[in-house]
């Protein structure tokens, strides 16, 4: 794509999710959606192969259903109570459609279909945006309605979403899937906190964002999407390997490293609040992620597969790609744990 | 009769929609949008909003629709699928067509409707009076608001039809 129509591109997606953040009028948030949705198409479609369009129309087929449902509870909000400002929203059908409207956005079960083929069908770094930033707008939306949110429908849909991320990702070799259904389960967990203090989403969110940025870029360092090819980096980049083992360990939320932050402020957020069988059972489908996790990593860092001759060759060519802002994005993934007393200041 | 109006054109409105979402030929669709935008300037105009009304026809109309209508009769096929073509496309404008009669008798028979929410019966499509704020007309006060206090939708909306054309540019540029 020519720069500059990459930068205009690019800074419309930032703008759609800047006016989705700033706004206090419905209609402007769905703009800032319709916006974000419309400029990440091209980004989707860099290479133009038919993988990538089929990804691309899928994607804007969802996407442009869950902002027609959305606008659906806008309207059937302002005529309940009359006006457009975000804030309550008293009566229940609108809750209820905007609800499932931001979770198609966001692709949590059971609207997670889209999740795994449109991520597997680009290039890696629109697959790094396509699950990072733009999860930020819907949350956004749902941290600012969410006293009014249907708890047994959020907390329906997180659960089936930790169970299809768990569950949907065990099959996988290529690691585009692998990271979409752990996106899946991971915005399961943030949405079974949601109701109870929306604050842990953020923070879930957050810790999110940095552990598969980093994750997405060390894949992109060795451009390897199957887990064959990862296998490989003991000879390319060693040090890609020990950081591709402490990364996977933080998606799989293991102490002591910063993925263990969200889940355990979560199950006590939740115990708080006199609910048990629930963070049972997200514990418990959490070591579904956690075993292919540990499989990729088993792969990379602690055997070395039985490859080609040539494959061994590897270390003597040298890789030219620039990882922006990877060692901190490292350090932020494994090391935040002992901060986490800081969140006291958050009450 | 007059105080109805705006109910018969909402109906006439809807049955125009259901004759495009039905999926016949683009071609087909156009046709049957120029009479919904028609009927839908109709509407407009009977809450007294001339101006908008004419700009439905004007911009709506005659800059976008005579625009679709071009590049539909370059990308059209040789026998266009019209609505009686294709069993899927008359069931589904049957379908439409029947179920829009059905909830217009029910409102003109029990004087309210409620299927998600309440329609009042007639009483949200009479028009008593035209609203208006002083001396000047409630459209035009708001078209005057579009560029005094709304800016920022302005911007926000010129900028988003220009990242249209940008991307329908990018997607469709093939290398």
């Amino acid at each position: 794509m020519k720069p500059p129509i990459l930068i205009i591109v690019t800074s419309t997606i930032v703008l759609g999710t800047m006016i989705v953040l700033f706004s206090s009028h419905w209609l402007m948030i769905w703009i800032g959606f319709e916006m974000n949705m419309l400029a990440i198409i091209p980004i989707l479609m860099k290479k133009f192969n038919p993988r990538a369009m089929e990804a691309s129309t899928k994607y804007f087929l969802t996407q442009a259903t869950a902002s027609m449902l959305l606008m659906l509870g806008i309207i059937i909000n302002l005529l309940y109570s009359g006006h457009w400002t975000i804030s309550m929203i008293p009566n229940p059908v609108a809750s209820t459609v905007i609800t499932i409207a931001l979770a198609m956005k966001l692709g949590l079960s059971p609207f997670h279909f889209w999740v795994p083929e449109v991520t597997q069908g680009v290039s890696l770094s629109s697959g790094m945006i396509l699950l990072t930033w733009q999860k930020i707008a819907p949350l956004s939306v749902l941290y600012q309605i969410s006293p009014s949110i249907n708890p047994n429908l959020l907390v329906t849909m997180a659960a089936t979403s930790v169970l299809v991320g768990g569950w949907g990702g065990l099959n996988q070799t290529q690691l585009r899937k692998i990271l979409a259904y752990s996106s899946i389960a991971h915005m399961g967990w943030m949405a079974a906190i949601m109701v109870y203090n929306p604050t842990l989403m953020i923070l879930n969110l957050a810790i999110y964002i940095m552990m598969t940025l980093g994750t997405f870029m060390l894949f992109m360092y060795n451009l390897s999407t199957t887990t064959l090819s990862l296998s490989h980096t003991w000879n390319k980049s060693p040090l890609i390997a020990s950081l591709i083992l402490a990364l996977m360990l933080s998606l799989g939320g293991l102490p002591p490293l910063s993925g263990f932050i969200p889940k355990w402020m979560i199950i006590q957020e939740l115990t708080k609040n006199d609910m048990i069988v629930m963070p049972t059972f997200m514990a418990i489908t959490a070591l579904l992620n956690l075993y292919f996790y540990m499989r990729l990593m088993y792969a990379t860092a602690l055997t070395m597969f039985p490859s080609a001759n040539n494959m061994k060759m590897k270390w003597q060519f040298e890789s030219t790609k620039k990882m922006i802002l990877l060692p901190p994005l490292i350090v932020a993934s494994t090391m935040l744990l002992p901060l986490t007393p800081m969140l006291s200041i958050m009450d | 009769m007059m105080m109805y109006i705006v109910f018969i054109l909402s109906v006439v409105f809807v049955m125009g929609f259901v004759g495009f979402s039905s999926k016949p030929s683009p071609i087909y669709g156009g046709l049957v949008l120029i009479i919904s935008g028609g009927v839908g300037c109709g509407i407009v105009l009977s809450f007294g909003g001339s101006f908008l009304g004419l700009m439905v026809f004007l911009i709506y109309l005659g800059g976008m629709l005579v625009v679709f209508g071009y590049t539909t009769a370059m990308a059209t096929e040789q026998y266009p699928e019209v609505w009686v073509s294709n069993k899927a496309v008359l069931g589904a404008f049957i379908v439409g067509l029947l179920s829009e009669l059905l909830i217009a008798c029910y409102v003109l028979k029990d004087d309210e409707v409620e299927i998600v929410f309440k329609f009042n019966g007639m009483g949200d499509w009479v028009i008593y009076d035209t609203g208006d704020s002083g001396f000047f007309s409630e459209e035009a006060m708001g078209i005057a608001a579009l560029y005094s206090y709304g800016t920022w939708l302005v911007i926000v909306t010129g900028w988003s039809l220009l990242i249209g054309v940008l991307v329908i540019m990018e997607v469709t540029r093939g290398n």
